[in-house]
C-alpha cells in the first residue's frame, strides 16, 4: 500500500511541476528523481525505526546464531541444489522475488536498491536517509533473511 | 570490528556484504578468510549470498501496477489536471 501511495503522490506532483519539466531529462529520468525524493521522504520518517541496530548483540537477528556469535546448530545454513540450466535460475530468480516480499520495510527497500537496482551504498543511504552503519546491519539482515527463506523454499541438495 | 583474531560467524556474513562492494579494510578481509577457512557453515552461506546477489540481478522489475490501482490514478490526474 506504501508503495501505491508513493507512487500516486509522485505522479500527482510531476503533474504540478509539468510545467518546470524542461525536457532536459527524458521523462522516465524525471519521474524516478521525483519517486525517489518521495521514497527518500517517506523512510526519513521511519529513520527511528532503525536506531537500535546499531546495538545488535552477539546472537544477532531472530537468534539465528548463539551467545558466542556462532551459527545455533539448527539454523546453520544447509546446501541446496544449483540451478544449472536457464529455466532454474528462472525460477530461482522468481523465488527471490517471492522471498523479498516477506522482508520488513526497510530491508526489503536496500535489498531491491542494492540487488535489483545495482545503487551502491552511498547512493542507498541517501536515497533512505539513513547512516552506514545502519545500511550494513539492514542488508546484513536481509541477506541472512533471504538465504533462510530460499532455503526453506528451494529444492534440497 | 574488535581487535580479536578470531571472528564468530555473526561477524564473518556481516563483514561479507562488506567485501563484496570491496569495503572491507586489508586487516578484517585476511580475518574473514582466516575464518571462512575453517567454518564450511559460513564458506557454504558466502557462496549462496553470493549467487543471490547475482540471480537478484537478473530479476526484472516486474510489479506491474494493479489495474484498480491505475483506474484511480486516472481519475486523480483528470480531477487535478485540466491540461
Amino acid at each position: 500500500m506504501v508503495a501505491e501511495d508513493i507512487v500516486q503522490d509522485t505522479f500527482l506532483s510531476a503533474l504540478k511541476g509539468l510545467a518546470a519539466f524542461k525536457g532536459e531529462a527524458s521523462e522516465k529520468n524525471w519521474l524516478f528523481a521525483i519517486l525517489r525524493n518521495k521514497i527518500a521522504d517517506h523512510y526519513r520518517g521511519l529513520r527511528t525505526e532503525i536506531l537500535p541496530l546499531e546495538n545488535e548483540g552477539p546472537e544477532g537477528p531472530d537468534g539465528r546464531f548463539g551467545e558466542d556469535g556462532m551459527w545455533r546448530k539448527n539454523r546453520r545454513p544447509k546446501p541446496w541444489a544449483e540451478p544449472d540450466n536457464p529455466m532454474e535460475h528462472k525460477e530461482m530468480q522468481r523465488m527471490i522475488d517471492w522471498c523479498k516480499e516477506h522482508l520488513k520495510a526497510l530491508p526489503k527497500m536496500v535489498f531491491i536498491l542494492k540487488y535489483l537496482e545495482e545503487k551502491d551504498s552511498e547512493e542507498i543511504c541517501k536515497v533512505l536517509g539513513i547512516k552506514p552503519t545502519n545500511y550494513w546491519v539492514l542488508i546484513h539482515r536481509a541477506r541472512l533473511q533471504i538465504r533462510e527463506c530460499l532455503e526453506k523454499h528451494w529444492l534440497k541438495k | 570490528m574488535r581487535t580479536r583474531l578470531m571472528l564468530n560467524c555473526h561477524e564473518a556474513t556481516f563483514l561479507m556484504a562488506k567485501k563484496e562492494e570491496g569495503k572491507l579494510r586489508l586487516i578484517d578481509r585476511l580475518k574473514l578468510t582466516f575464518h571462512t577457512s575453517m567454518c564450511r557453515f559460513c564458506r557454504l552461506f558466502q557462496r549462496q549470498a553470493r549467487q543471490i546477489s547475482a540471480e537478484s540481478r537478473q530479476i526484472l522489475s516486474d510489479q506491474m501496477l494493479s489495474p484498480a490501482f491505475k483506474d484511480r490514478m486516472e481519475q486523480l490526474i483528470n480531477d487535478n489536471y485540466q491540461g
